[in-house]
């Protein structure tokens, strides 16, 4: 003997109980655990793929239930852009046992909160409910998930509702269409080409037949993570689950087969002109997949760029030279080669080619030089601020876990992301910046304003 | 970066901030006299190495002179950029290096600056708060630079639709009454302010007599006290400025603002009136009937326009709260072509709600609704700690929140019909659209029974 015989984990037993109760075919397994932070998130599957994850949270009598799917924009084909997105919609309608606003009143009248999200990789439905109202959760989402209605007149309705939000976000927005028009120059193959929200006239002519389609293709216990951050009776909710999902079975989920997208080797450049009062340059470079190794130090590079007040173009632009009234830098954290996004609002009277050779210079020296010690230690602080904030509700912990499994696999990704920051060197940012912001190979957006009043006439404020 | 939400526009019957009530077995945030009339509020809440810091103040921009709009504003703004002898780069540097975040809010009637850092810099970070907060510079270069920026916003909100039906509303709805103001000023008055007028804000606001500092987050009640009387310690002794706002009076007649911007596919519509005060008597019952009518996500408006008919994205109606009785107002945003039909039927809704008022079945729907997702509104420390700062800072009655659920589970349907015959008055609405005029000017007045008269403004105009 070479000591006592290591205990069971508590967590297997009771997946197998659960499944000695439960019919033939529906088994539940228990995976492991992540740390999460200072906790732990269990990690738990069903026999028909089904993938659970739960983490106990005690600071408030509620839960938040989110239901991630692998399915967003980039598994649509053109004609058919922006289905994830409106499919997302009516999944809030008809089910086989709820009438059309069923769903809603159910929640609303347990003092739920609910709503979803599209987005080029992923789609998510969450509720928020009070503790004792959970298993109400449990039991609307499985039923959606297999049990869905379709029919014409509510998808009639929501395309004209999505047709509005279209015209809300993009159309009438100068923000959202420049943003359109980024990726729809920078991306030639892959399906970060089309919007999310999707083309109008493709928006116009879905069918229910294609939502159908849809529907019976993605919307599987195998193609979908259950993430469960709250107050709650694990043996409980498991068995909940269990029993709502068990029996659902699992769909043949298509391989990905987006397009790669091919390098890009040359500078584009569109100018575009709008109903607004300065100008605009949008920036958009091929940055790193969330998954690469680089992707945490180019974020840091862009806090160092970006990042608050005293970040070197927002003291650059809008300091030092007055040029800009705002400036912001994000790298795309999306599955595939994404886009390393930089915005730049003029003052009245000051130019996109102005605020281009500003941004060059600072561009430049960032291959050049390395940042200073101060700069990456205001970055990481910034970051690791920002990852807190991002935790402070049950809700902000549920997206966070599930946006990292759904595009990494990693429920806990955050934390190994913050890792990351802390580790890079002055030096790795040089190598990213020289990597990733090449010289001539870059989309480049001008918005020019249609007309100037003369409340904004250059003279202002001279 | 553009996500698509589902978004249910903001579905509460008062703005998020200043819901009524909360649940009498509710945790009380711990309350600590500061001498001279200042206070703490802390709520302690260990779950994440995070500090909440708000110095509140219980006075605002109806203060700003006339002509000098906006003088609170730049006031508040200032103080980070110079203080203590430190200038606004080290300023940034600081707050970025330890972690922390900054930010000032000033509202007509209190004004807040509010920080948040990571624990382990609390020490550091407060020190630094003393010196931004009890010692502010006002050097002139940068209140020039500051005074530019704000002007440049000012012209570059032009660009948002719902910022521009927002300012027309508040308008025309106040008109010659400090709510009619802008907190941030025109350009006009903007220009022309002074380092004498940011100082003369700066003493009026920040003062100990003035003051609420509100605490929360991973902190002990010893170290909140040490905190609290460090920063009131480094303000000046001083009086509560008092309230220099009226009760607004109601206007007769229907009127129409029509703010013309070119080339809109969709519009933004308005239509309100006067609402309520926190001290009606029926403050609580005109909520609660406002809740079923455009309060949440199965509410009457969102089911006539959006899930019926599809016009808008989001339908929602909303009672503003400060001091005294602030607005009622339905938010719709069709596309161009629907926005007369859409104007005609919120109209209909409107006096159908104010005729018949509310039904037995849609009283104990929403009772259920607002009640249960009252857990909600005080599930983190943040948020009990701004609830109990609005009491503080507004003088609203001490049980405003504590008592929410009692209150709503007191109205009767009766009570609830009372309020809104009593406060809203469908006859006097006051309709703003932000549309291109040429297109749609005169199908929309056409759309208003009873129009006493129209008014078309340029969307740059100040």
């Amino acid at each position: 003997m070479t000591g006592p015989m290591p205990a069971r984990d508590p967590h297997h037993i009771l997946a197998e109980k659960l499944t000695a109760k439960a019919p033939d075919g529906q088994k539940i397994t228990f995976m492991g655990a992540h740390a999460f932070g200072d906790a732990r998130l269990r990690r738990y599957e069903l026999d028909n793929g089904l993938k659970v994850l739960l983490l106990a949270d005690r600071s408030a009598p509620t839960c938040a239930y989110f239901t991630w799917y692998n399915v967003g924009s980039r598994h649509e084909k053109p004609g058919k852009t922006g289905l994830a997105h409106l499919f997302e919609h009516l999944m809030f309608n008809e089910t086989e046992s709820l009438a059309a606003g069923e769903f809603d009143r159910k929640l609303e009248e347990s003092g739920a909160e609910s709503n979803a999200a599209t987005w080029v990789d992923w789609t998510y439905y969450y509720e928020a409910l009070p503790k004792d109202r959970l298993s109400l959760a449990v039991k609307l989402e499985s039923e959606r998930m297999a049990h869905l209605v379709l029919r014409e007149p509510q998808v009639k309705s929501e395309k004209e509702v999505v047709a509005n939000e279209r015209r809300y976000r993009v159309d009438d927005d100068v923000e959202g269409a420049t943003n359109e028009l980024l990726y729809k120059t920078a991306f030639t193959r892959h399906p970060y080409h089309w919007p999310t929200i999707g083309w109008m006239e493709d928006i116009q002519g879905f069918t229910p037949e294609d939502c159908e389609r849809f529907y019976r293709t993605f919307y599987a216990p195998n193609n979908a993570v259950v993430v469960v951050v709250g107050d709650f009776n694990e043996a409980g909710l498991l068995g909940l689950i269990q029993r709502a999902y068990g029996p659902i079975p699992r769909a043949v989920i298509p391989p990905d087969d987006a397009l790669p997208e091919p390098p890009q080797l040359e500078e584009r450049s569109l100018t575009v002109t709008k109903p607004t009062a300065t100008e605009k340059l949008v920036l958009g470079y091929h940055g790193p997949a969330l998954g690469d190794a680089d992707h945490a130090v180019l974020t840091v590079l862009n806090e160092v760029l970006f990042g608050g007040r005293a970040s070197r173009l927002h003291r650059a632009l809008v300091i030092d030279t007055e040029t800009c009234i705002d400036v912001r830098g994000w790298v795309s954290t999306y599955r595939d080669t994404g886009l390393y996004e930089m915005y730049a609002t003029a003052r009245a009277g000051k130019t996109t080619d102005e605020i281009l050779g500003i941004m060059d210079r600072e561009i430049a020296r960032t291959k050049e030089e390395v940042v200073s010690e101060d700069e990456l230690a205001r970055a990481k602080a910034r970051l690791e601020l920002s990852l807190l904030q991002s935790l402070e509700t049950m809700s902000g912990k549920a997206e966070q876990i599930g946006f990292f499994e759904t595009v990494l696999g990693e429920p806990a990704a955050a934390f190994r992301r913050l890792e990351g920051y802390r580790h890079a060197t002055a030096s790795d940012l040089r190598k990213a910046a020289r990597r990733y912001l090449p010289d001539g190979a870059r989309t480049i957006i001008r918005v020019l304003p249609e007309q100037v009043s003369a409340a904004v006439a250059p003279e202002h404020l001279q | 970066m553009t996500r698509i939400l589902r978004d249910r526009i903001s579905g509460r019957p008062l703005d998020a901030r200043s819901r009524t009530g909360a649940r009498t077995a509710e945790r009380a945030v711990p309350r600590v006299d500061l001498g001279d009339g200042a206070t703490l509020l802390f709520d302690e809440d260990h779950t994440l190495p995070l500090v909440s810091i708000t110095v509140a103040m219980r006075s605002g921009s109806a203060h700003d002179p006339d002509g000098k709009e906006g003088a609170s504003r730049i006031a508040m703004r200032m103080l980070r950029r110079g203080a203590a002898g430190m200038n606004a780069k080290h300023i940034e540097d600081q707050i970025d290096r330890l972690g922390g975040e900054l930010s000032v809010d000033v509202a007509p009637s209190s004004s807040a600056m509010e920080a948040q850092v990571i624990e382990r810099n609390l020490v550091p970070f407060v020190d630094l708060l003393v010196k931004i907060l009890g010692s502010p510079d006002f050097p002139e270069d940068e209140l020039m630079r500051l005074k530019r920026e704000t002007v440049a916003e000012i012209i570059e909100a032009r660009d948002s639709d719902r910022a521009l039906a927002q300012r027309a509303f508040r308008r025309a709805l106040f008109p010659g009454h400090l709510y009619g103001r802008s907190t941030t000023g025109t350009p006009k008055s903007v220009e022309s302010l002074t380092e004498d007028d940011a100082r003369r804000a700066y003493s009026l606001h920040v003062n100990r007599g003035n003051v609420v500092v509100g605490l929360s987050g991973d902190i002990d009640e010893a170290t909140a006290k040490r905190v609290a009387e460090q920063l009131v310690a480094a303000i000046a002794a001083g009086i509560a400025p008092g309230d220099p706002i009226t009760e607004p009076e109601p206007r007769a007649g229907r009127r129409l603002v029509f703010v013309d911007k070119p080339e809109r596919t969709q519009t933004q519509i308005l239509i309100g009136a006067l609402g309520t005060s926190p001290f009606d008597p029926d403050h609580v019952a005109l909520g609660v009937a406002n809740a079923v009518f455009g309060g949440s996500f199965t509410s009457r408006l969102m089911r006539e326009v959006r899930s019926k008919r599809g016009w808008s994205y989001g339908a929602s109606a909303r009672l503003g709260v400060d001091r005294h009785r602030q607005s009622f107002a339905m938010w719709t945003f069709p596309a161009a072509a629907d926005a007369a039909a859409c104007v005609r039927l919120e109209l209909e809704l409107l006096e159908a709600f104010v005729d018949k008022g509310i039904t037995p079945r849609e009283l104990s729907f929403i009772k259920r609704y607002l009640m249960r997702s009252r857990a909600f509104d005080v599930d983190t420390a943040a948020k009990r700690l701004h609830q109990a700062l609005d009491v503080g800072v507004l003088g609203l009655p001490a049980d405003y929140h504590s008592s929410y659920v009692t209150k709503v589970d007191a109205v009767t349907c009766e009570d609830a019909s009372a309020a809104v015959r009593a406060r809203i008055h469908p006859n006097d609405a006051l309709v703003v659209v932000v549309g291109t005029a040429d297109a749609i000017l005169g199908p929309v007045r056409e759309s208003i029974p009873g129009l006493l008269e129209h008014e078309v403004v340029a969307f740059d105009e100040d």
